[in-house]
């Protein structure tokens, strides 16, 4: 017996395989059975001088020397593992995370605020502008878009209504676009250099910062509306608010359940 | 030997080597220093990288088991190995005869007789 514990730093192979570990690159599974080889390799090689008869801490000082420098083993670095690249990979995987739950989030704001117009009316989603500060030539375009109604601030109203709506669902079809490139993207760059590129939990840290503001700031919007205006135009902001809350949420519980895997690891 | 220029027949020696029978890294950097008489010392971890590159190319192949307690992986060699060591070793011996009649082996040495010019290409 040796006497050390099984994580003494003194230990020449386990050094060497912790040295070895943050330099393969190439998939999970390879840098697994990689790692496996070379242990029992090393380990082969230790008890072959220990058999005979040197010290054990010289046979595994020996084994560590014959394998050679860890570049030795990795082979020549491909383009792949270029950290250049696996940071351009794991930043365009956090880009389309983030940005596509953002995008989605926003099109669920839309949901949101279907629902709000057909409770409390499109007066409560979206606030009429000040008189004075539309044209004649606006209202008619509103009026030609609005059949049914003769009212200038009705026909403003409904197509600030009909504006918010369509915005919401193209955002919305566009954060599914961004998601489903994410989850391709994701399962194409399972390299360990593209994964471990930055920290673990870095996009749902990410995600979760930006929209935990975004829902501060639109239900901070929701109130003062509440407050002002009687509630006039609140629900655009309520429904954001809503969705952006939601979308924090989510985000959060995933840094949390990343942080766990990362601590597991 | 030097690793360097043993670098460059590594993947001809390995498929030699392995077609004694399977065998995992360890014996195969065993088998290849005992078969060269210990002239071939290379890093032990250099020939890893070439066998990956080996199986890639579908001259080796591998599967994993348990041997004297210890979980290995083992590499044996496939067909189309058999047929890429036949062509190397080929290759390598047509190249070599050629090297060695360059260097004058008694063999490959034709005597030089005064008043001959040599012929240049």
């Amino acid at each position: 017996m040796s006497g050390r514990t099984a994580d003494s730093p003194a230990d020449p192979i386990e050094d060497y395989l912790d040295r070895l570990f943050v330099t393969l690159s190439g998939s999970p599974r390879q840098v697994r059975h990689t790692l496996a080889e070379v242990e029992a390799h090393l380990r082969d090689a230790a008890e072959e001088g220990i058999a005979a008869g040197v010290a054990e801490p010289e046979a595994q000082a020996q084994a560590v020397a014959r394998m050679g420098p860890v570049s030795g083993v990795t082979g020549p670095v491909p383009a792949l593992a270029r950290p250049s690249l696996a940071l351009a990979r794991r930043l365009t995987l956090t880009a389309a995370l983030v940005g596509g739950a953002g995008f989605l989030a926003i099109g669920a704001a839309g949901l949101v605020g279907r629902i709000l117009l057909a409770a409390k009316g499109a007066a409560f989603l979206t606030a009429p502008w000040p008189a004075g500060s539309y044209t004649r030539a606006d209202c008619a375009d509103w009026l030609a878009g609005d059949r049914g109604t003769h009212s200038c601030v009705a026909a403003m109203l409904s197509d600030h209504v009909g504006d918010f709506l369509l915005e919401a669902t193209a955002a919305g079809l566009l954060g599914l676009i961004a998601l489903a490139a994410y989850l391709v993207l994701r399962q194409r760059w399972r390299d360990r250099s593209t994964l471990t590129a930055l920290p673990a939990g870095t996009a749902e840290a990410l995600g979760a910062v930006l929209a935990g503001l975004a829902a501060v700031a639109c239900l901070g919007q929701a109130v003062n509306t509440e407050m002002i205006r009687r509630g006039v135009g609140a629900g655009e902001p309520w429904s954001l608010a809503a969705a952006a809350a939601v979308a924090a949420i989510a985000f959060a519980l995933a840094l949390r359940r990343a942080r766990r895997r990362s601590a597991t690891a | 030997m030097r690793s360097e220029r043993l670098k460059g027949h590594l993947d001809l020696l390995l498929l030699s080597v392995l077609s004694r029978g399977p065998g995992h890294g360890y014996e195969v950097i065993t088998r290849l220093r005992d078969r060269s008489g210990g002239t071939f010392e290379l890093p032990e971890g250099t020939v890893y990288p070439a066998l990956h590159r080996l199986e890639e190319g579908g001259l080796l192949a591998s599967a994993w088991d348990v041997v004297s307690g210890r979980r290995r992986r083992i590499y044996r060699l496939t067909t189309a190995g058999e047929a890429a060591l036949a062509a190397e070793s080929t290759q390598w011996r047509e190249f070599s005869g050629s090297v060695a009649r360059v260097l004058g082996t008694p063999a490959a040495v034709t005597p030089w007789r005064p008043g001959r010019r040599a012929v240049t290409a």
